[in-house]
């Protein structure tokens, strides 16, 4: 029998939204709610929205948000009085999987970008009534859009993985393990810098810190952003399957 | 169905069969509730159902017929009248005088009750 | 149909639970899975279902380890667990969300039974009673038509009207093709459904035996006082029940409280007798 079926990975994502309909309502609208204003207020001074500021409003509340609601739809998985039943639900582990990302890295970025964008154009609509502020659609596209797209998808598989792994305190405890994480890699990074660059001199002076940063992000931003792309993202999924497959209730 | 602790329970069930043939709820030659009906009805095990209704096949009370169900024989009314009354005469009846013994009821004081009775029925 | 092997099984940091336990599941049975509270009986059935682990040994449905959560494991296997939450949606989108796993899924059955129990597809699980929202999982459970259905203390929560009627819709779903597995302490709630009885003690099983089969070679109730043969077990209290021998006395309706208390005081006697007419059988 086969155990990779899109038909079982549909019905998971539809019990999914089902189940925590009220979460992503309730979400979605406050987070239309707080772009409008932001985006309202970001034209007061300036009668006029731009890319930067439309994306950072966008970004601040779409990281943050996916983030709760991949907790959201994991809350069964670690619930003592309904993993049981959930457990036993006939579906395999690489379908809950695709189903669990599907529906909060794909899914949710779709439905909260149309709604955001409706939105901007509303809120520039308004701009333009009240405020007399420049009608300036192109704002709401650009390609700031992928870059906030591509940091929540190398970031929403760690706490991913964080949603499957703690059972108290999932947020908290996942943050303060990246929060340590980045200090390691910070570490690290800072004596990897040392030794390539011991024989520039660069610790002999008056070098300052911020300075050698600056030539290590240029030195190994290729290499970097490989590795942690990768280390974030697809391996914190295998991460999480094991994670799922090693689970008992 | 409450059940008595100390009798098998497909015993049980068979008394419960016996009670509807005697007092006619289920006539000869009648169709009689299914194994799984009888099952839910008593709220057995349909093993131990189906036992009851094999001790009854036996002893020609009921018969099968095959993709239809189960019916009480012809002669199952008589069957059971006779079974009945052995099972009175034979298990019953040496108690009843034991006690009548025990007690020191004569055989008239006996008949006195009965025909009284007998008389209140009427 | 599901077998275990060897199985051991200790929850992390404290002493084995399950100790080298050796069951056999087949179809068409009701086993009653006994045993004092903590003695393992619902780690045992969580084992079965794959959500837990065994530390050594194997839980095989037709050959497949259940631990691996196969699909086409899971699709043969409901459990009703003790103690659960539903989701807070109505019985109606509850169905349709979740039914849509189980391929011998019945629509038509779930609603009689809801309706059997006195529900509305239309209410909410999240304001239903424990007893309740346990129906509504019976009712599921029932429904999914898997070959194996396992309750642990299914009866706790329910009503004396709603136990009755329990044992009918077990009695109505019971056939040849199914294997229903009940652990309960509540053993007056079930006798009349079970057909083979299971007893756990000391992490072990103590007893594994076809109530026929136990019907056939003990008798209960309560002694003659000229009966020759020594009870196996009795009651302390004056005239109190016992088991004996049957030997050519008539058959008795197995006593399971009084069969469990004697498989807890004299396990050995009571297997060595039964094991006796089996042997006895095969001559």
């Amino acid at each position: 029998m086969k155990e990779f079926s899109l038909l079982r990975i549909g019905h998971f994502i539809r019990r999914d939204i089902a189940l925590h309909k009220s979460t992503f309502v309730t979400g979605l609208l406050v987070g239309i709610v707080l772009i409008f204003l932001f985006s309202f207020f970001n034209m007061i001074w300036d009668k006029q929205l731009s890319q930067d500021e439309f994306f950072g409003t966008f970004g601040l509340i779409y990281i943050p948000m996916g983030v709760l609601f991949t907790f959201s739809i994991f809350k069964e998985f670690n619930d003592p009085k309904a993993n049981q039943l959930y457990l036993s639900i006939p579906i395999s582990i690489p379908e809950r999987l695709a189903s669990k990302w599907f529906t909060a890295a794909i899914l949710y970025t779709l439905v909260y970008t149309i709604l955001a964008i409706i939105t901007g154009i509303l809120a520039l609509l308004f701009g333009v009534v009240v405020l007399t502020a420049d009608f300036n659609i192109s704002s709401l596209f650009s390609i700031e859009y992928w870059n906030v797209l591509k940091v929540y998808f190398l970031v929403q598989p760690f706490f991913l993985v964080g949603a499957i792994s703690f059972r108290k305190n999932r947020i908290g405890k996942t943050l303060l393990f990246l929060g340590i994480l980045a200090l390691v890699f910070t570490l690290f990074n800072f004596l990897l810098f040392g030794i390539f660059n011991h024989n520039y001199g660069l610790f002999s002076g008056d070098a300052v810190i911020s300075e050698a940063f600056d030539k290590t992000a240029a030195d190994f931003s290729a290499l970097g952003r490989w590795f942690y792309g990768l280390l974030l993202g697809p391996v914190m999924l295998i991460v999480a399957y094991f994670k799922m497959k090693e689970k008992e209730v | 169905m409450e059940f008595d602790n100390s009798k098998p329970i497909y015993l049980q069930i068979v008394d419960f069969f016996y009670e509807n043939i005697l007092v006619k709820r289920w006539a000869d030659e009648e169709r009689i509730p299914s194994v799984r009906e009888v099952a839910m009805m008593v709220e057995v095990n349909p093993n131990t159902a189906i036992r009851a209704f094999n001790h009854l096949q036996d002893l020609g009370v009921i018969h099968n017929k095959r993709g239809i169900g189960y019916f009480v024989a012809s002669d199952g009314y008589t069957k059971v009248l006779n079974i009945k009354r052995k099972e009175f005469m034979e298990q019953i009846l040496p108690d009843v005088f034991k006690k009548l013994n025990l007690l020191d009821i004569s055989f008239d004081e006996l008949k006195n009750a009965y025909n009284q009775q007998k008389n209140e029925e009427k | 149909m599901l077998t275990i092997k060897h199985l051991n099984f200790n929850y992390p940091k404290s002493r084995f639970v399950l100790k080298s336990i050796n069951l056999d599941f087949t179809a068409g049975n009701i086993y009653g899975l006994f045993g004092k509270n903590g003695e393992g009986k619902s780690t045992l059935l969580k084992i079965m279902t794959g959500l837990l682990f065994p530390k050594n040994g194997n839980c095989l449905l037709e050959g497949n380890e259940m631990r691996k959560r196969e699909v086409q494991s899971l699709h043969h296997i409901f459990l009703v667990p003790e103690d659960f939450e539903l989701p807070a949606i109505s019985i109606r989108s509850f169905e349709k969300v979740q039914s849509c796993f189980y391929p011998q899924f019945s629509k038509e059955q779930f609603y009689e039974l809801i309706k059997e129990f006195q529900l509305s597809p239309t209410d909410v699980i999240s304001k239903l009673s424990f007893g309740q929202k346990k129906k509504v999982l019976i009712a599921f459970g029932i429904a999914t038509n898997t070959k194996l259905l396992l309750m642990d203390e299914p009866t706790n929560g329910l009503d004396i009207p709603s136990k009755s009627q329990f044992r009918k819709v077990m009695a109505s779903i019971a056939d040849e093709n199914k294997c229903i597995v009940i652990s309960t302490h509540q053993v007056r709630d079930l006798h009349s459904l079970i057909n083979h009885v299971m007893i756990l003690d000391n992490a072990q099983v103590a007893f594994d035996q076809p109530l026929d089969k136990v019907s056939d070679g003990l008798w209960f109730g309560k002694p003659s006082t000229n009966d020759s043969s020594e009870p196996i077990y009795s009651e302390s209290s004056f005239g109190g029940k016992a088991i004996l021998p049957r030997l050519d006395k008539n058959e008795t309706e197995v006593d399971l409280e009084l069969l469990f208390n004697g498989v807890l005081g004299a396990p050995d006697k009571i297997n060595a007798i039964l094991n006796q007419t089996q042997n006895d059988e095969r001559v």
